[in-house]
């Protein structure tokens, strides 16, 4: 089968997936964009948090919107995470909803799910469940701490695994506290390192006609990806202190004020040929000749005294004038760009990793999109992230064969919908 | 690629720390992977700190699992030879400019193997305004928003920490090249070019933060105070993040602190009231926890199924009883007296993520890669 020319190299395979929040979610729109057909099953009773709470007001900048209507379906958080997916809902609390959920993934390729480790065993949806319904079935496990250990069943979020996985303790000022990132970088971490689990596992299934499941740890992912610092630890005995934004090696590497408010450049050199272009575009030639500054060791041992130096001549600059002469001399230089700067930023604009996507409650929006480019395969379809339930009749009748008045029967009885189930009072709230 | 029929070969030309990663996970895969090393070393190699053999422990982590063969790509006959490599194998990983790779004459094109996957991991990508500017770990956190909103607001922004941007963007490259080996088995001989940046991934990374900044037009800063919706803050011993998001982690920490008037009131079930009127409980909150050591909240929070974050070190990480329990650490296979390093990020059931060798030493391989001509690298 030769697939579009725009689907992706992905296209043809299919997710059934219980995905929520970030790790989850990203991990499955990232399939989705890169041409998976990925349906996300969604358990109203217990709602995605990054959907929001069903009774949370309305975000201010979208409120007075005449489409905004529903709260779980004009969440930034959900809406910026999910690009690319159908939905269904589906009460898994129930017999009906079970059963429809594993005559789903007799279609499916593969599986996701985000839950803390006992509930697809509760549910009676597990692997081995899932394989005998579907023997070459993929199903990966994001959770805090894997599916075995004495800490299986501790849960987490990315703000309580960053701490966990060694990576607070190396964020933040010398000689200050240990901090979490500014949002909850763990998340996206094992999203990613969930794509690949998966993409190797179908790959992997291409070849052999094996599934397998993947017990993908939060904790473990990110300590991975800080294993440089834990290899030293094991090496040399010593914790890394917290660097700010200093490098291990290379000085000057740092953020500094340049005018106005908020306005910050960060600037580095690796050689001595990027230092030597620093000085002469600051008009400081006696910088290069300073004992203190004139090799990188020496830099790397006076790095207060250099950063002071810099600080002082970086503050009478013009952050974009600045930018783009030290960028125009060689110097590794960028502008801290603020989150509505990234949005309109030309280059991220150009390779179409930030694109506009028109959503039906909340208008065309600019978002992040597939951070990968595929020459062959290009992945270049974008859809809005679903509203909730939006797709449950089109996957029942098409994967299931199911007329609309059976799928009517199944919202009658609760067992799909859209919004808080019966009994549930967003009022009170 | 475990038990895959003919194995995975995978040369990498790369020099950042993104493309070390990206082939390092191939690696871990069960690909065979060669990296190139200029004559004078890899510059990864002299990456601080060292260990007491002088060697660079950040090059040991990130080169650990390959072969290596000194080939000088600034030469003809050195770019001659990586043509030649190129043409045997399935991966080509490359971290160099549009401009540096037409330089050496090792564009894709410049390769005549159309089934070969060539995956370009650069700070900036293979097109674009910013195609030819460098970039690392520290720009990338810049041009991609995450240093905005890292740290505090009365101080600089801050970077992720360690290699935080170039290790994702690894991840990022190694996923989109094993898709496109998908695509290769099922089309056979279609090899393409994977054009991954670290700065678009981490602008992936940022979507969330971008969302609510377009959704509301207005930007997103960093914290104006550390408290325990943002991090951690202080406890006995150490520092505890107590960052919970669903409505009965609230109930049964607060009721664990000696709150019970916060636990049962239902308004602050919701997360969005907590943050709104987090002035109203914050200083009560943490002056209970401050009254705690870490292990013991942990252990009383696990009891009750509460989300809860200790700070770790990689001290207290090396001993961790979960983390042996899982067989976490390891260290290259058949290599007894080499430091513990950490393993696979996921288990995977079928295909176990190996770690199977220690790091070369620059150009330990050259002569047996080079030597036969026509067989596979």
């Amino acid at each position: 089968m030769t697939p579009p020319p725009t689907a992706g190299p992905l296209h043809g395979t299919r997710g059934v997936v219980l995905t929520q929040a970030w790790a989850g979610n990203w991990c499955t729109a990232l399939l989705g964009m890169m041409g998976a057909d990925v349906i996300q099953v969604e358990f109203r009773a217990r709602p995605d948090s990054w959907r929001g709470d069903y009774g949370a007001p309305i975000m201010s900048g979208i409120r007075d919107s005449a489409t905004a209507q529903h709260p779980w379906n004009c969440n930034p958080l959900y809406n910026s995470v999910s690009l690319n997916k159908r939905c269904i809902t589906l009460d898994l609390g129930t017999s009906e909803g079970i059963d429809i959920f594993r005559r789903l993934v007799v279609f499916a390729d593969f599986v996701a799910e985000n839950f803390s480790p006992r509930v697809l065993g509760n549910l009676g949806i597990d692997y081995a469940a899932l394989a005998q319904i579907k023997p070459d079935v993929i199903v990966a496990s994001l959770s805090a701490y894997g599916h075995d250990g004495p800490w299986a069943n501790v849960p987490g979020i990315g703000g309580t695994i960053e701490p966990t996985a060694g990576q607070s303790a190396l964020l933040g000022y010398a000689g200050g506290v240990p901090l979490n990132s500014g949002q909850m970088y763990p998340d996206p971490v094992a999203g990613l390192y969930g794509v690949l689990g998966i993409v190797a596992a179908l790959h992997h299934r291409e070849r052999t006609g094996r599934g397998q499941y993947i017990d993908l740890s939060m904790q473990e992912a990110n300590l991975s990806v800080v294993g440089d610092a834990a290899l030293e630890f094991m090496t040399n005995g010593t914790q890394r202190p917290r660097l700010a934004n200093r490098h291990t090696t290379f000085a000057p590497h740092g953020i500094f004020a340049t005018l106005g408010t908020e306005r910050w450049i960060a600037l580095a050199c690796e050689t001595e040929a990027q230092w030597g272009a620093l000085c002469e575009t600051a008009r400081h030639p006696e910088w290069r000749s300073d004992s203190r500054f004139a090799t990188n060791a020496a830099r790397k041992a006076n790095e207060d005294a250099l950063e002071a130096v810099i600080a002082a001549w970086a503050a009478e600059a013009d952050r974009d004038d600045l930018a783009a002469r030290l960028v125009t001399a060689g110097v590794l230089a960028a502008p801290v760009l603020d989150s509505l700067e990234v949005a309109q930023d030309a280059h991220l604009r150009a390779r179409n990793v930030v694109r506009e996507v028109d959503h039906p409650e909340v208008g065309r929006r600019l978002q992040s999109a597939l951070p990968m480019h595929f020459s062959r395969t290009p992945a270049t379809i974008v859809r809005h992230a679903p509203l909730q339930g939006q797709h449950t009749y089109e996957v029942l009748e098409e994967l299931l064969g199911m007329g609309a008045a059976e799928v009517d029967e199944l919202v009658r009885l609760g067992v799909s919908g859209i919004g808080p189930p019966d009994g549930v009072d967003v009022g009170a709230i | 690629m475990h038990a895959a029929p003919d194995g995975i070969h995978v040369l990498d030309i790369s020099t950042t720390t993104a493309g070390a990663w990206c082939s390092r996970m191939l690696a871990a895969l069960g690909a065979d992977v060669v990296v190139v090393e200029p004559p004078s070393g890899h510059p990864l190699r002299t990456i601080a700190p060292f260990g007491p053999d002088g060697t660079s422990i950040p090059a040991a982590y990130w080169l650990a699992d390959k072969r290596s063969v000194t080939i000088d790509l600034d030469s003809i006959e050195g770019q001659a030879t990586a043509r030649r490599l190129a043409g045997r194998v399935d991966i080509l990983v490359s971290s160099y400019r549009p401009s540096e790779l037409a330089a050496r004459r090792l564009r894709y094109a410049d390769l005549g193997a159309t089934s070969l996957i060539m995956g370009h991991v650069t700070p900036h990508g293979m097109d674009g305004p910013l195609a030819e500017v460098p970039g690392n770990d520290l720009t990338d956190a810049a041009r991609s928003g995450w240093a905005s909103i890292n740290g505090n607001i009365d101080r600089e922004p801050l970077k992720p920490a360690a290699w935080g941007s170039s290790m994702c963007a690894g991840i990022a490259a190694s996923s989109a090249i094993v898709a496109a080996l998908f695509h290769r088995d099922r089309h056979p001989g279609e090899g393409q070019e994977v054009d991954v940046a670290e700065v678009d991934v981490l602008a992936g990374m940022f979507a969330p933060a971008l969302a609510r900044s377009t959704y509301a037009n207005e930007v997103f800063r960093r914290r104006d105070a550390t408290d325990t919706l943002g991090g951690p803050v202080p406890v006995k011993d150490g520092h505890f993040a107590l960052t919970l998001s669903r409505a009965h982690f609230w109930r049964d920490a607060m009721n664990l602190l000696g709150l019970p008037d916060l636990a049962e009131d239902p308004r602050w079930g919701a997360s969005f009231y907590r943050q709104q009127h987090r002035d109203e409980y914050m200083g009560r909150v943490t002056e209970a926890m401050a009254q705690w050591d870490k292990a013991e909240l942990f252990e009383e929070l696990a009891v009750r199924r509460v989300v809860a974050g200790p700070v770790l070190t990689m001290a207290e990480l090396a001993v961790n009883e979960h983390l042996r329990s899982r067989g976490f650490w390891v260290r290259p296979e058949g290599d007894p007296t080499a430091p513990e390093m950490p393993g696979a990020p996921f288990k995977a059931s079928a295909t176990p993520l190996a770690l199977r060798h220690r790091a070369p030493g620059p150009g330990e391989h050259t002569a047996e890669v080079l030597r036969d001509p026509e067989a596979s690298v």
